[in-house]
């Protein structure tokens, strides 16, 4: 290894310096990355509020039609995905807490569980896995067949017209998806699980109900709309980084799939930390 | 932000203009000088690959030179916003040498998407106009199928008739004229023709593989280099 020269002027064998440059440009590329799909979320919304030619009822058109394909064409699989990880999780809770003696706090825990933590994520793992690749594939084979250039040559914002009501659909799509899971998994789930668990049904509901607060609402709605936010601006971004060729579309939609995901599962990971944090404050057991 | 007030085309000049692909290559146009002419039917021609085509979209403000100025009157759109230099936009009429329809709109609604977009006109007018158009050019049966249904030609073909139907002041055709067939091809230029005695087209910029079209425009040529343009007055003839 080739001697480093420190501070003093003395000798060493070791330097942080490659390692930090090493460490230091894919953290710069993350950032600037972050930068840019920030600074596509502000371009589209801004494109949509100065369009003045762009009328509602264009808008309304494909936000509609994102959230068919996005929300109601992904039902039947987000039932599916409800039931089994509802049931699962309120057999397996039900059973533990009933050895534990602590039936009353099956509310709680699957609120804590299915509401907070699994329902957001899973909503945000299907809809990248269904609409996040669609989305950036779509876009992608747009800029190939140059219709972003045609919408820009016709005095068309692609902004405002493909980006704004993609990601406005897309958000809305994945709350109502989220809500639905959440419902479907622990009303559904409980149907499941109730061919094995004695558990009264009366009593299940009301302990789900008084443990529903209004912060859970709150953060329903960060979690599930921030989401849906990350999820298509980083599709309509990658499809939008096509320049020409067709062989460019596979490889933006395996790369919006995995940015997508990265991001969401740091933002939900940062959200609950944070959460914690703050009701371990609030509980005085961390200063 | 609103649209610049523009009263008709008066002057194109370019000021030092330098363009290369994002995709990488030389330099295709480098310390670009020129004024462009107006009032004429326009043949962009040059030696294969000296950027004809990269010309054609740069007029258009389809693509942005990375260093330089393009002025049209005493606008300087290198600095430009979509809003700003909208009303510019809507008198211009652009078609691709290749794609450029929307796929999964029918042949119908690309023709009428501009005109319902900028509320040029109704939903029943704009219907007339595409209806028309298809009836002139044979392709009334095709309207209401999607591109992937139809042939290559009638694909550019329609493209090349988008360009026409907000009625621009000037029309920059990137090779309208390869693939559409001698019949369509005529009736194009013939609605060129038309267009320009009505007054409604003013302006014309083409490039174009079949030199048989360009005298039928009587056009005048305009070679393209990496540094300036040579304007020759004497018709396309050859």
């Amino acid at each position: 290894m080739a001697a480093h020269e420190d501070a003093f002027g003395r000798q060493s064998h070791f330097s942080f310096w490659p390692l930090i440059e090493r460490l230091g440009r894919p953290v710069v590329n993350i950032c600037a990355y972050t930068w840019q799909v920030w600074l596509m979320i502000y371009l589209s919304f801004r494109a949509a509020f100065y369009d003045q030619a762009q009328g509602l009822r264009t808008v309304c058109g494909v936000v509609s039609a994102q959230i068919y394909f996005t929300g109601w064409q992904a039902m039947p699989l987000i039932t599916v995905l409800a039931l089994a990880t509802g049931g699962i999780i309120i057999l397996q809770s039900s059973l533990q807490l009933s050895l534990l003696g602590g039936a009353s706090m099956i509310g709680n825990l699957l609120v804590v569980v299915v509401v907070r933590e699994v329902g957001p994520l899973i909503t945000a793992l299907l809809v990248i896995a269904r609409s996040g690749t669609a989305v950036a594939s779509e876009i992608g084979n747009m800029r190939v067949n140059r219709e972003i250039e045609a919408l820009e040559a016709m005095g068309i914002n692609p902004l405002s017209y493909i980006v704004f009501p993609r990601i406005l659909g897309g958000v809305i799509s994945l709350l109502c998806l989220a809500f639905f899971f959440n419902v479907i998994a622990l009303t559904g789930g409980f149907m499941v699980a109730r061919v094995t668990t004695d558990l009264p049904f009366a009593f299940y509901m009301d302990s789900l109900l008084q443990a529903i607060a209004i912060e859970d609402v709150a953060l329903f709605f960060l979690k599930n709309g921030f989401s849906g936010l990350i999820i298509f601006v980083v599709a309509c971004y990658q499809g939008l980084l096509v320049k020409q060729s067709p062989h460019e579309v596979p490889q933006v939609t395996t790369k919006a799939v995995v940015n997508a995901i990265i991001y969401v599962t740091t933002f939900n990971l940062t959200v609950t930390a944070l959460w914690y944090l703050n009701q371990l404050m609030r509980l005085g057991l961390w200063r | 932000m609103k649209g610049v007030a523009f009263d008709g085309f008066k002057r194109l000049r370019f000021e030092s203009m330098s363009f290369v692909y994002e995709t990488g290559g030389p330099l295709v146009f480098e310390d670009f000088t020129a004024d462009l002419p107006l009032g004429k039917n326009v043949f962009v021609t040059g030696s294969a690959g000296s950027g004809q085509s990269t010309l054609l979209k740069i007029l258009a403000v389809l693509v942005q030179p990375q260093s330089g100025r393009y002025y049209i009157n005493e606008f300087n759109t290198t600095e430009m916003s979509l809003e700003e230099f909208l009303p510019i936009r809507l008198k211009i009429g652009y078609s691709f040498d290749l794609g450029g329809l929307m796929v999964n709109r029918t042949l119908r609604e690309n023709l009428m998407l501009p005109l319902l977009y900028h509320k040029i006109c109704g939903d029943e007018e704009a219907a007339e106009r595409a209806r028309k158009l298809a009836e002139e050019f044979g392709f009334k049966g095709q309207l209401d199928m999607r591109p992937a249904m139809v042939s290559g030609g009638l694909r550019k073909l329609i493209t090349v008739l988008r360009a026409f139907i907000l009625r621009p002041e000037m029309a920059i055709l990137d090779d309208p004229f390869t693939g559409i067939g001698i019949d369509a091809a005529r009736k194009v230029v013939r609605l060129i023709h038309e267009r320009r005695e009505t007054g409604e087209l003013k302006h014309v910029f083409l490039t174009s593989r079949d030199g048989s079209w360009i005298r039928e425009l009587d056009c005048v040529t305009l070679a393209v280099g990496r540094h300036s343009i040579e304007l020759q007055e004497e018709r396309a003839a050859s």
